[in-house]
């Protein structure tokens, strides 16, 4: 008999040769969620650490306790991945009915259909108080003018101060009078690289907390309000650039980008080698944990013409689509968001940046509130605004830019030029090609 | 073009064939479920505006592609790519030849250091990268120390645009456990005879590797390299947790561009059109390996 066959030899090389493409199509396997219940399940995704959940547990047993009705489910997620895991929850339809939504993430979750539009449900709700909340940290949250999420925390980068540095150095410390030259000249001063020691931390964050802080004092800004235009090609953002990259690369009174990986905690500021940096609400629990010195916060210095400006930035909680049952997640998110809910969670707790005012009083009073934190309300109430991006589809390509190019910047492998001209000309062309979707 | 593989075939050899089907038959099942099937709703998908929902797709023809020719960063990721893959697929098979030589030998303690080789392969890959962050740490790491030591200033490694991509080759040769291991057994498969032989002929060790090792070698080393480019286009997690594609885009591999352009940019379609060119690439590559293996794999009949 003369049949023929492929030998298997052939055969295993062959597949091989198929396997090498096809191997790439794995994408992961996708969260699948049972839903057969006797009470009303509320599933949630959001990304609290280990040391954190305890809180949300008490929270959630007392929310159960007075709707015994509900069945709170959570799927945790790290912070790292919570915003990819999202988008793949949603693309396989399994999104959970609440989502936690970083204030960067809202605009483009609400317009691919990820977050429900909720403003009727909460404008309807008489006793939500939304008004209650930060005018600028319920921004975040309105795409096309209509609320699609509800924030939960919301706060400013200020100075932050390594006091036992500025006692060791018979200095003052940083004050309501300080310019951004005064902040430099402390630096300066207060460095001695070779022992390690740095003035300024060297963060760069042209990003949406950061802008604010490290472009406003010279009137400088990454781009326009309604995030059409890159503003970054201006003599204010270029003397401002000037003046953090000369503080590293030229006094050397800051670490550059390679020199802050050494430090423990993963921050140059709170490893204790520097005797300042920006910082945050959110940041303080972690000061106190881990700082290994006694420290204070100031309000940020000004600009030579007196222009004092901050970024500030939150995150917060929406409805899916997914949810057959937007009534009960709201039910919860009323009671979560209220300012009783916020008192619980984030002030007494000392979590930080409740994203109502009351609240962030109430957290003045927590252990890891610094004594002169009330500066954080101030910053809120007097001088803070929301960063950008955030409100343009293409915000998170424009931040991807900011990011990489002020990390050039630290590490010394770009100039100032150079790096307004390729965040100038990439992130614009983002801005453009998503122009016609808004 | 299957001609040539095609031979006469015998009752024994056909009962032998339908068992040899029979037992690759769930693997089988699981290709083209799990992986032929994605690959070509992949396809179909890159021709879409596709970004979360797959309700109200639009068909838009060659535009993700059109897109991705346009982005410089594209370019820039194929670039890093294809540095990283040669760079990975050279060394790390020398590198992995090299132990597997060396793990031959009859000497005391062998199956430790087997071991001790191999382990960086079970353990988990963030693990490691973690590990090699450290390691890579210009003031505080290992490498640096020990090259401090003997009077040279280390490198910023992953921290420079420069070092990121020598920097994640190097990181790669503590990986080649399971080429190491194939090799081996490849070593382990050259009859005696042939050695014996060249030794009467007067071979010394080079001759022998070059013109008897080597050539029993070649189907082992050609199968090694085939997988060694495949899962080098595929390195991820060192990417997600070590570099994140930076500094600047200086490690931005296709496949970190294809993830964010999926979960940052929510541009699935273009990642679709990202996962069908690293297919083709692969391909070619592959295919251009089968040719040029005809001029230097051995096959012993």
């Amino acid at each position: 008999m003369n049949k023929q066959q492929l030998s298997r030899r052939a055969f295993l090389k062959l597949a091989a040769a198929s396997s090498s493409g096809v191997a790439l199509a794995g994408l992961g396997p996708l969260r699948n969620i049972a839903a057969a219940q006797d009470t009303v399940e509320l599933t949630f995704g959001r990304h609290w650490e280990a040391a954190f959940r305890p809180r949300q547990a008490e929270y959630d047993e007392g929310f159960m306790e007075r709707h015994p009705d509900i069945k709170i489910d959570i799927t945790y997620n790290t912070w790292a991945d919570h915003n990819n895991v999202v988008p793949a929850w949603a693309a396989a339809g399994t999104l959970p009915d609440i989502i936690y939504v970083h204030g960067s993430r809202a605009t483009p979750w609400a317009h691919e259909g990820i977050i429900i539009d909720i403003n009727d449900i909460v404008v309807a709700d008489e006793e939500f108080n939304v008004d209650g909340m930060w005018e600028e940290s319920v921004r975040l949250y309105r795409v096309n003018g209509r609320i699609h999420a509800l924030p939960y925390d919301h706060g400013p980068v200020i100075l932050g101060y390594n006091k036992d540095m500025f006692d060791a150095a018979g200095m003052d410390y940083p004050n309501g009078d300080w310019t951004m030259e005064d902040m430099a000249a402390a630096a300066v001063e207060l460095t001695d690289s070779d022992m390690g020691v740095w003035g300024w931390d060297g963060q760069l964050n042209l990003g949406n907390s950061g802008g604010g802080f490290f472009l406003g004092a010279w009137g400088g800004a990454s781009m326009n309000e309604d995030e059409t235009q890159m503003t970054m090609d201006t003599p204010e953002v270029r003397e401002a650039l000037n003046h953090w990259y000369n503080l590293i690369h030229e006094a050397g009174a800051a670490p550059s980008g390679t020199e802050s990986e050494a430090f423990p905690n993963q921050n140059p500021f709170r490893s204790g080698a520097c005797a300042m940096g920006h910082i945050a609400t959110w940041s303080t629990p972690s000061m106190r944990a881990l700082a290994n010195f006694e420290w204070d916060v100031a309000p940020t210095p000004m600009g030579a013409d007196g222009t004092r400006s901050t970024g500030a930035f939150g995150s917060g909680y929406g409805i899916t689509p997914t949810s057959d049952k937007p009534d009960v997640a709201w039910r919860y998110l009323r009671e979560y968001l209220s300012l009783d809910g916020m008192i619980f969670m984030w002030s007494l707790s000392g979590r930080g940046s409740p994203a109502r005012p009351e609240g962030l009083e109430a957290w003045l009073t927590s252990d890891p509130a610094p004594p002169n934190g009330q500066y954080f309300l101030e910053a809120m109430f007097d001088y803070a605004v929301t960063g950008p991006p955030f409100s343009s589809l293409a915000a998170a390509q424009v931040s991807n830019i900011l990011g990489r190019e002020a990390g050039l910047l630290r590490l010394g492998e770009t100039s100032v030029d150079a790096a307004i001209a390729a965040i100038t000309e990439e992130a614009q062309a983002a801005l453009d090609a998503v122009a016609e979707d808004m | 073009m299957l001609r040539r593989y095609l031979r006469p075939i015998s009752p024994s050899a056909r009962r032998e064939e339908r068992i040899f089907y029979l037992f690759i038959l769930p693997w089988l099942v699981g290709l083209v479920v799990f992986n032929a099937g994605p690959v070509l709703g992949m396809l179909g998908l890159s021709f879409t505006d596709w970004r979360i929902s797959l309700d109200d797709l639009q068909f838009i023809g060659l535009d993700n592609y059109a897109t991705l020719v346009a982005d410089p960063i594209f370019w820039t990721s194929v670039g890093n790519t294809l540095y990283i893959v040669v760079g990975r697929v050279v060394f790390g098979t020398a590198f992995a030849l090299f132990l597997a030589i060396l793990l031959n030998q009859k000497v005391p303690g062998i199956p430790f250091f087997r071991a001790v080789y191999y382990l960086p392969t079970v353990t988990a890959g963030v693990a490691v990268a973690l590990v090699w962050i450290w390691i890579f740490n210009p003031r505080l790491g290992i490498l640096n120390y020990s090259l401090k030591q003997i009077g040279i200033t280390g490198p910023p490694w992953i921290y420079s645009s420069q070092w990121v991509k020598p920097s994640l080759i190097l990181m790669s040769m503590f990986a080649v456990g399971p080429n190491m291991i194939i090799l081996l057994a490849g070593l382990q498969g050259v009859p005696k005879e042939l050695y014996e032989s060249a030794e009467i002929d007067g071979a010394g060790n080079w001759a022998k590797f070059r013109n008897v090792t080597l050539p029993m070698l070649s189907p082992v080393l050609f199968f090694v390299i085939i997988i060694s480019v495949v899962s080098s286009f595929q390195n991820f997690t060192e990417i997600r947790v070590m570099t994140e594609g930076g500094p600047g885009e200086s490690s931005n591999v296709l496949i970190w561009y294809l993830w964010e352009n999926a979960f940052i940019f929510l541009q699935l379609g273009v990642a679709a059109a990202v996962a069908w060119i690293m297919f083709v690439i692969l391909m070619a590559l592959t295919g251009l390996q089968f040719r040029l293996g005809r001029r230097w794999v051995f096959y012993e009949v």
